[in-house]
C-alpha cells in the first residue's frame, strides 16, 4: 500500500530584512504509512510544525514534494481536504462562541450533518461544556475543542500538533485511547507531533525524528529503541576495587570494546554479546556479581540521536541539535549502534555540514 | 453556498454585530424621536401674529423701512432698490411686505421658535446620513470579520478547512458585502419610516411626486454603493494587516493626519482648487452627484471666478480605483503570504 503522506527533499527559508535567512526546513524527507499512528519528532525549533504547515498549505515551501492520499499538495490540496483532519499549532477558537456553535459554523462549511457535532462532542468529553463560550474553557478543554474539530469529517488522515498539550492525565488516557482506536480500529491514519516522548513511545506505531529541518530516523517506534538499546552493558562486582582491572581486561581482550568506570559499576560498550563478558572476565579471574543490559526509552534515544542531551552545568539552546549532513541517509533501524556514536557522528557531520556551507 | 452561509451566521453571532445592530437602530429611533420632539406642524394664528407684532416693532425703528411704507414708488425712485422690481421673490408680494424683505430686514418668521420638519426637503438628507453612518459601521465591522479571525487564529484554522483561498477571501467578502447591504437596507427603510411618520404626524410629509422618488433613489442608491465600498476597504485593510486594528488604524490615520496634510498642503501650494486633495470633496460629489469648486477669479476685469466640477462620475472613478486597488493588494497579499 502505498504511503498516505510522502514528502521528499521539502525544504524552507525565512527571510527577513537586516536578519541572516533561516532554514527551517532543510530537505526534510517523510513517509506515513496507511493505518498507523505515526510520531513526529523533533527538538523545539526543528522544522516539525513548519512541515505539517506546509502540508497544510499554510505556508509556501520553497523546494521539494509532498503528496498526500497520493495527490501532489498544495496544489491539490483541496480534493483530498475533505479526508483530512488537522489541529496545528495551539488551538485558537473565536472566544464569543460557545464550544458547539464553533463546531457546528465548520460543519455547515463543509456541508457536514449537523448530527455529526453531537457526536464528536461526545467523543472528546466535552458535552457537558459545549454550552459555555470558549473563552472560559482550560487549556485542555480547548484542546479536546480542536482534536473535535479535526475529527467533524471523519478523517482517513488525522494530524495533530502536541495533542496532549494541557490535557489531565485522564485526557491524556482518553486521548491515547481514541487515537488507537481510530487507527487500529478504523483505519484512521494518526500523524501525531509531540514532545511527551513517554506519551508518543505508548501511542505510537511508527516515528520520524528530526532536528535541523531533516530527518535523522524514522521506522517503527520498537525498532528504533530496540536499536539503539543492548549495545552497553553494566557491569558491577562484588569488590569495586575490582573494576579498574576489569576494564583493562575488556579493553585489551578485543578491539574496539569500550568500558568506562562510573561510580561503583563498568560500563561496557560494544561487547559482541553479554556472554563474551562474562567469559574474558573469568579468563582474568575477575568475577561479576550482575550483568545487566541497559534498556533504553525513547527520551533517551531521542535525546541520543538529536543531541540535546543537557550537560552538566549547560543550557541546550534551541537550535543547538544535530545537523544532518545533506547527502546523508536516515539512521536505519534496527542498528545497535554505541550510545555514544550518535550524537557524536552526528556532530561531526554537522561541523562538516556548517564547514562546508562556509 | 454552504462556506457562505457559515460566514453570515458567523458575521450575525458575533458580540460586535449585536452590540453594533443596537446601537444603530436605537440611533435611528433616537434620531425620529428628537425630530418628532422639536418639530410642529407650523405656529397658531396667535403665534403668527405675536411674531408678526415684534417683526414690525422692529422695522418701525428704521426710517428707511418707513419711508418704503409711506411710499409706494419707492423702489422705483431708489437705484439701490431697483432690482426688487425684476426679482421673481418678489413678485406677488404685497407693497409692505416688499418693503419688510428688502429694507426693513426683520421678518415675522424672525420671532417664531418653531420647527416644522418638512420630509420632502429635508427626509433624503437625514437618511442618507443614516446610511453613511451605517456604512462607517459596516466598514469597522466587515474589517473586523476579517481582521479577528486572523487575530483569534481562526482564519489558519477555517483555511485547513478550505484551503482554496481565493474561494475562501470571495465567500468572506462576499459575506461582510451582504451583511453590510442588509443592515444598511434595513437601517434605510426604518429610517424612511419613521421619518415618514414623524413628519405626518408633528411635520409637513410634502409632495413625494415622480421625480422626488427619482432624486431621492440616485442618492440613497449612490450612498449605497459607497457604504459598501467603505465595507470592501475596511476588509481588505484588515486582510493586508490581518488585526482589525489596522484597518481602523489607516482610516482614522487618513481622517485625521492625512487631512491635516492635506489642508497643509493646499494651503503652501499655489494650486488651483486645493480642495481637490481632500477625499471629502470627491464623497460629497459622489452622494450629491456633483460639487463645483471655484478658483481664482480668471482675469483683472472678469469678476468671474473659475470653477471645476466634479461630478459623480468622476468621483466613482477616483473612490471606485481606490477601493480596488486596496481590494487587489489584498487579494494578492492572502494569495501569497504565509499564514503565519
Amino acid at each position: 500500500m502505498p504511503p498516505i503522506i510522502e514528502i521528499s527533499g521539502l525544504r524552507k527559508t525565512y527571510r527577513r530584512s537586516f536578519r541572516q535567512p533561516h532554514n527551517a526546513l532543510d530537505g526534510l524527507d517523510l513517509e506515513v504509512a496507511a493505518g498507523q499512528v505515526h510520531g513526529f519528532l523533533g527538538p523545539n525549533g526543528s522544522g516539525k510544525t513548519t512541515t505539517l504547515r506546509a502540508l497544510l498549505g499554510l505556508i509556501r515551501v520553497d523546494g521539494g514534494t509532498m503528496r498526500i492520499f497520493g495527490e501532489e499538495v498544495p496544489h491539490r490540496l483541496p480534493q483530498v481536504v475533505g479526508r483530512i483532519g488537522a489541529v496545528v499549532e495551539s488551538p485558537q477558537f473565536f472566544k464569543h462562541f460557545s464550544g458547539r456553535l464553533t463546531l457546528q459554523l465548520l460543519a455547515e462549511s463543509a456541508g457536514i450533518p449537523k448530527d455529526r457535532v453531537e457526536s464528536v462532542l461526545e467523543q472528546v468529553g466535552l458535552r457537558d461544556a459545549a454550552k459555555a463560550s470558549v473563552k472560559g474553557y482550560s487549556l485542555g478543554m480547548r484542546q479536546r475543542l480542536a482534536v473535535a474539530q479535526a475529527l467533524l469529517k471523519q478523517p482517513q488522515l488525522l494530524i495533530l500538533d502536541e495533542p496532549a498539550n494541557g490535557l489531565d492525565p485522564a485526557g491524556i488516557h482518553h486521548m491515547r485511547e481514541l487515537l488507537q482506536w481510530l487507527a487500529h480500529e478504523q483505519g484512521v491514519t494518526v500523524v501525531v507531533s509531540s514532545h511527551l516522548l513517554s506519551e508518543v513511545q505508548q501511542l505510537c506505531d511508527s516515528m520520524t525524528i528530526v532536528s535541523r529541518g531533516r530527518r535523522i530516523v524514522d521506522g517503527s517506534v520498537a525498532d528504533i529503541i530496540a536499536g539503539h538499546s543492548g549495545a552497553s552493558l553494566s557491569v558491577r562486582f562484588p569488590d569495586a576495587g575490582s573494576l579498574p582491572e576489569a576494564a583493562e581486561a575488556l579493553t585489551t581482550a578485543k578491539a574496539g570494546v569500550g568500558a568506562v568506570v562510573e561510580r561503583d559499576r563498568l560500563v561496557v560498550t560494544n561487547a559482541p554479546e553479554a556472554a563474551w563478558v562474562t567469559q574474558t572476565l573469568a579468563e582474568a579471574g575477575i568475577y561479576l556479581s550482575e550483568l545487566v543490559t541497559q534498556t533504553k526509552n525513547l527520551e533517551s534515544v531521542f535525546l541520543e540521536l538529536t543531541g540535546t542531551a543537557p550537560q552538566p552545568g549547560q543550557t541546550v539552546q534551541i537550535g543547538q541539535s544535530v545537523a544532518v549532513p545533506e547527502t546523508a541517509s536516515p539512521i536505519e533501524v534496527p542498528v545497535a549502534v554505541s550510545p555514544d556514536a550518535g550524537p557524536q557522528a552526528g556532530s561531526e557531520a554537522g561541523s562538516e555540514a556548517e564547514e562546508a556551507q562556509r | 453556498m454552504n462556506l457562505f452561509k457559515a460566514e453570515l451566521r458567523r458575521i450575525a453571532r458575533r458580540r460586535l454585530t449585536l452590540v453594533f445592530g443596537i446601537l444603530l437602530l436605537a440611533g435611528v429611533v433616537g434620531l425620529a424621536v428628537i425630530l418628532a420632539s422639536i418639530s410642529s406642524k407650523g405656529p397658531s394664528e396667535e403665534t403668527l401674529a405675536e411674531a408678526q407684532a415684534q417683526a414690525d416693532e422692529m422695522n418701525e425703528q428704521n426710517p428707511d423701512y418707513l419711508d418704503c411704507v409711506e411710499d409706494e414708488s419707492y423702489f422705483e425712485d431708489n437705484e439701490m432698490y431697483g432690482w426688487v422690481e425684476t426679482d421673481p421673490e418678489y413678485e406677488g408680494m404685497s407693497h409692505k411686505e416688499a418693503c419688510e424683505h428688502a429694507v426693513g430686514g426683520w421678518w415675522a418668521e424672525d420671532f417664531i421658535w418653531t420647527y416644522t420638519f418638512d420630509f420632502e426637503n429635508e427626509g433624503p438628507f437625514v437618511i442618507v446620513g443614516v446610511m453613511i453612518v451605517a456604512g462607517l459601521v459596516m466598514m469597522l465591522l466587515g474589517s473586523s470579520a476579517i481582521g479577528a479571525e486572523w487575530s483569534s487564529g481562526g482564519m489558519s484554522n477555517l483555511m485547513v478547512w478550505h484551503p482554496n483561498r481565493m474561494r475562501l477571501w470571495g465567500v468572506k467578502l462576499g459575506a461582510a458585502l451582504a451583511a453590510c447591504a442588509a443592515g444598511v437596507v434595513v437601517l434605510a427603510a426604518l429610517a424612511f419610516g419613521l421619518l415618514v411618520l414623524v413628519a405626518s404626524l408633528r411635520g409637513e410629509v410634502g409632495v413625494l411626486d415622480g421625480v422626488w422618488w427619482e432624486d431621492t433613489l440616485e442618492l440613497v442608491l449612490r450612498t449605497g454603493v459607497l457604504a459598501l465600498g467603505m465595507t470592501l476597504l475596511g476588509a481588505s485593510l484588515a486582510m493586508l494587516g490581518r488585526h482589525t486594528a489596522i484597518a481602523g488604524g489607516v482610516i482614522a490615520g487618513y481622517l485625521i493626519v492625512g487631512e491635516l496634510i492635506v489642508n497643509m498642503v493646499s494651503m503652501n501650494l499655489s494650486m488651483d482648487f486645493p480642495e481637490r486633495l481632500s477625499l471629502y470633496t470627491w464623497v460629497g460629489a459622489w452622494i450629491t452627484g456633483r460639487v463645483e469648486l471655484y478658483g481664482a477669479y480668471s482675469g483683472f476685469n472678469d469678476m468671474t471666478p473659475e470653477v471645476m466640477v466634479i461630478t459623480w462620475g468622476d468621483a466613482g472613478v477616483l473612490l471606485g480605483a481606490i477601493v480596488l486597488l486596496f481590494g487587489a493588494l489584498a487579494t494578492w497579499s492572502f494569495q501569497r503570504r504565509d499564514a503565519a
